[in-house]
């Protein structure tokens, strides 16, 4: 233990040499969820959207105003230097990126509709954006309904369309909020926790003080798990201070125990740590370690952990591979502890992964560092 | 000439080692790929629970063809009141999907069950879609109900997408990872570049060398421009000849625009070199741009959803312009008329970055 001990003092004064990089360690993460929290949302708002009404009825125009009348759409039926609208000029501003859909409304529409038969709408959407293409069409149909209902009364088949009651659980007014910020706190954290220890020992190689290391008394695990020790104050510290704003500025409800998240980001920030110690005993020099650190952790934990796409549409090969990355455990049980109130017994698979990664990654580093201890003759 | 030598240190500097060799050429296309995959799948699957309370005939049809859908996941099926909040809890199902008796059974003559959806809200973007999805399923029964009775809906949506007619997901992300990608590597070779000579103090050597300080800065950075062009090339060539993302534009413009873009990129990784006493000051700050870069660009969520102070910020981010021009290029084919504004930003930001960064550069230099 005692020899432990000399490797941690030493990592100390390593931390506090360069109090630059400790204070940025401590601001970026704020700034960056500052900025971010405001900044990432997928709520659909203010969809520009253009009318063609060929039909001019009392019917169009019912339907144009319904339109008109949802938050979501800005609905243009003048061209912007104030002249009438075309259909090719329309298209143009789809094309420029102006608007994102014309909504066409057919000659005979109110004829038609009159006289009891079927008409139509036309809606030619800017696809280029799935998400949010998907998204137009929806309310698009939803106000098509709801016109339709409008049209016949409650009753008729039809108006049962409309019948789907929803609710949304945990965050009744589907702010985005909810669910990028606890995301972006995990993501953050595993983040900062792997590039403290990355360049630990890539350093160590780089200015030769590793030889030191090699002829030391102690044995491998020692030095790796002294390296690790002082940066789980550093980080669990960091993620405190994480939380803490993101709960108090940015109002994220914690709904279950703050003891019970706190265990879990302590396991998770020692999982991140061991990982970037891993990095560091195989990356030859510095920069090849800060960049196999920026690679191996901002992609995967952006896109296979279920930070931003849902894990349940992948197949089975990329499901495979979000199982070994720690985000996608810790996303979960922050997810559930702040916004579900989950509890400590819902995440015993989610704990014994992490812990079981944390194993794995410190015994590789250990191996691979014993190994090249052994090169140097 | 003396300029060729600076680049061909750098260049080998930069290759020698077959770890780094592996990051920077092999690496970008496993995160195409995997990147590729993630993204082209769109949600389904969405796991979900029902409970049926309802005695009619309807409700075991409706639930019939929501089992077939390949857009949900059954996990549960029951015909209790459950404990639906539990399971929500738990996060094992996304939504449960409620059957009940319609109380007023007289309303319609064809007898449908009340449906209610119950979300988990927080992820509430596929929350949402599924209900969408799953209020297209119960459209549809009701429809082919009403034809059989000769009836249809008075009004129909006729939709038509442009540029992506199929609505796929990796048409719109594909190009942007291109982008994405040329910046992460060649951020992080060049901003690494000016604090590893200080640190393993071989600073001096380069200052005594007969070079001046604008060949010295040039000769950093061209060896990531060149690396960051492959990488590019690379990417695209993934892009369009592995998942088959139709490029209907120029290419000339869009490795003007990617030059442009590297100049902009390349001189603000200098200025974070150039500021930082150690790598790892250098990685944090690196680090911290790339985020804010990656994450207000547009190439996740749209632009127009930040908020008007913080947009100030998004109007000054080069990866966002040049995710524009390249979504333009790819998706719709479009000329520089169109993205010409965009452009012209990039260049003045470019030149801004430039400027800025080779004072500081200088004023490092003589020091």
């Amino acid at each position: 233990m005692a020899r432990i001990k000399a490797i941690i003092t030493k990592e100390f004064f390593h931390i506090l040499r360069d109090p630059r990089s400790l204070t940025l360690v401590f601001i970026i993460p704020l700034v960056m969820i500052f900025i971010l929290g405001y900044s990432i949302s997928y709520d659909l708002n203010h969809v520009e959207a253009a009318v063609i009404d060929y039909s001019q009825s009392r019917l169009s125009r019912q339907l144009v105003r319904a339109f008109a009348a949802t938050p979501v759409f800005i609905v243009h039926d003048r061209g912007l230097d104030g002249g009438a609208l075309s259909l090719a000029r329309a298209e143009e501003l789809l094309r420029a990126g102006k608007i994102r859909e014309i909504i066409v409304v057919p000659e005979d529409f109110s004829s038609r509709l009159l006289a009891g038969g079927q008409s139509s709408v036309g809606l030619v959407i800017d696809g280029s954006d799935t998400n949010v293409a998907n998204l137009v069409y929806q309310y698009d149909e939803r106000i098509i309904l709801d016109f339709i209902a409008a049209l016949k009364g409650a009753g008729g088949p039809a108006g049962q369309l409309l019948r789907l009651g929803t609710k949304l659980y945990f965050n009744p007014e589907a702010r985005s909020q909810f669910f990028f910020i606890p995301g972006l706190v995990a993501v953050i954290l595993l983040m900062i926790s792997a590039m403290l220890t990355s360049l630990s020992i890539a350093r160590e190689r780089e200015t030769g003080s590793i030889a030191l290391l090699f002829i030391s008394p102690l044995r491998s695990a020692e030095i790796i798990v002294g390296k690790t020790i002082p940066y789980i104050i550093v980080a669990l510290l960091d993620g405190a201070f994480i939380l803490f704003f993101a709960r108090f500025w940015f109002g994220i409800p914690l709904r279950g125990s703050l003891l019970v998240l706190m265990l879990f980001a302590l396991l998770y920030i020692v999982t991140g740590l061991s990982l970037g110690i891993l990095i560091s005993t195989t990356a030859p020099t510095q920069r090849t370690a800060m960049l196999a650190t920026l690679l191996g952790t901002m992609l995967p934990s952006f896109l296979l952990s279920g930070f931003i796409f849902p894990l349940d549409s992948l197949g089975w090969a990329l499901r495979a591979i979000s199982y070994l990355i720690p985000a996608t455990y810790f996303l979960r049980i922050i997810r559930g502890v702040i916004l579900k109130g989950a509890e400590l017994r819902h995440y015993v698979f989610e704990g014994g992964m992490l812990i079981a990664l944390c194993l794995v990654l410190l015994a590789a580093a250990t191996w691979k560092f014993n190994r090249q201890r052994k090169v140097v003759p | 000439m003396r300029l060729f030598y600076l680049i061909k240190k750098e260049l080998i500097e930069a290759v020698r080692q077959k770890e780094q060799l592996f990051l920077i050429f092999a690496s970008p296309i496993i995160q195409i790929v995997i990147l590729g995959y993630v993204i082209s799948t769109d949600v389904h699957h969405v796991p979900v629970g029902i409970v049926n309370l309802s005695k009619g005939q309807a409700a075991v049809r409706i639930i019939e063809r929501v089992r077939q859908s390949p857009l949900f996941a059954v996990r549960l099926e029951s015909r209790r009141s459950e404990d639906y909040l539990y399971l929500l809890k738990k996060g094992e199902v996304k939504a449960m999907l409620v059957f009940r008796d319609a109380l007023d059974r007289k309303r319609t003559p064809l007898n449908y069950p009340e449906v209610q959806v119950l979300m988990d809200g927080i992820d509430s973007n596929t929350s949402m879609i599924a209900a969408g999805y799953f209020n297209g399923i119960i459209k549809n029964y009701i429809l082919d109900d009403m034809q059989r009775l000769g009836q249809g809906l008075p009004i129909a949506a006729k939709p038509v997408f442009r540029f992506n007619p199929q609505l796929r997901s990796i048409n719109y992300m594909g190009p942007g990872i291109v982008a994405f990608l040329l910046t992460i590597i060649t951020m992080f070779l060049t901003s690494a570049s000016m604090v590893r000579e200080k640190e393993q103090q071989t600073l001096d050597t380069l200052l005594i060398s007969p070079l001046s300080t604008l060949e010295i800065y040039v000769g950093k950075a061209l060896p990531s421009v060149l690396i960051g062009l492959v990488d590019m090339v690379i990417g695209l060539l993934v892009v369009v000849l592995w998942f088959g993302i139709p490029f209907r534009g120029s290419l000339l413009y869009l490795f003007l625009a990617a030059l442009v873009y590297l100049a902009a990129i390349l001189s603000y990784a200098m200025l974070i070199s150039v500021f930082s006493s150690t790598t790892q000051q250098a990685m944090f700050f690196a680090w911290f741009s790339l985020m804010i870069f990656l994450l207000m660009s547009g190439f996740f969520t749209p632009v127009d959803n930040i908020p008007p102070l913080l947009r100030l910020l998004a109007d000054i981010n080069p990866l966002r312009y040049l995710i524009k021009i390249i979504r333009e290029i790819f998706l719709k084919g479009n000329g520089i008329a169109y993205f010409w504004k965009d452009l012209l930003a990039l260049g003045g930001i470019a030149v801004t970055l430039v400027t800025i960064s080779l004072l500081n550069f200088k004023r490092f230099i003589s020091k």
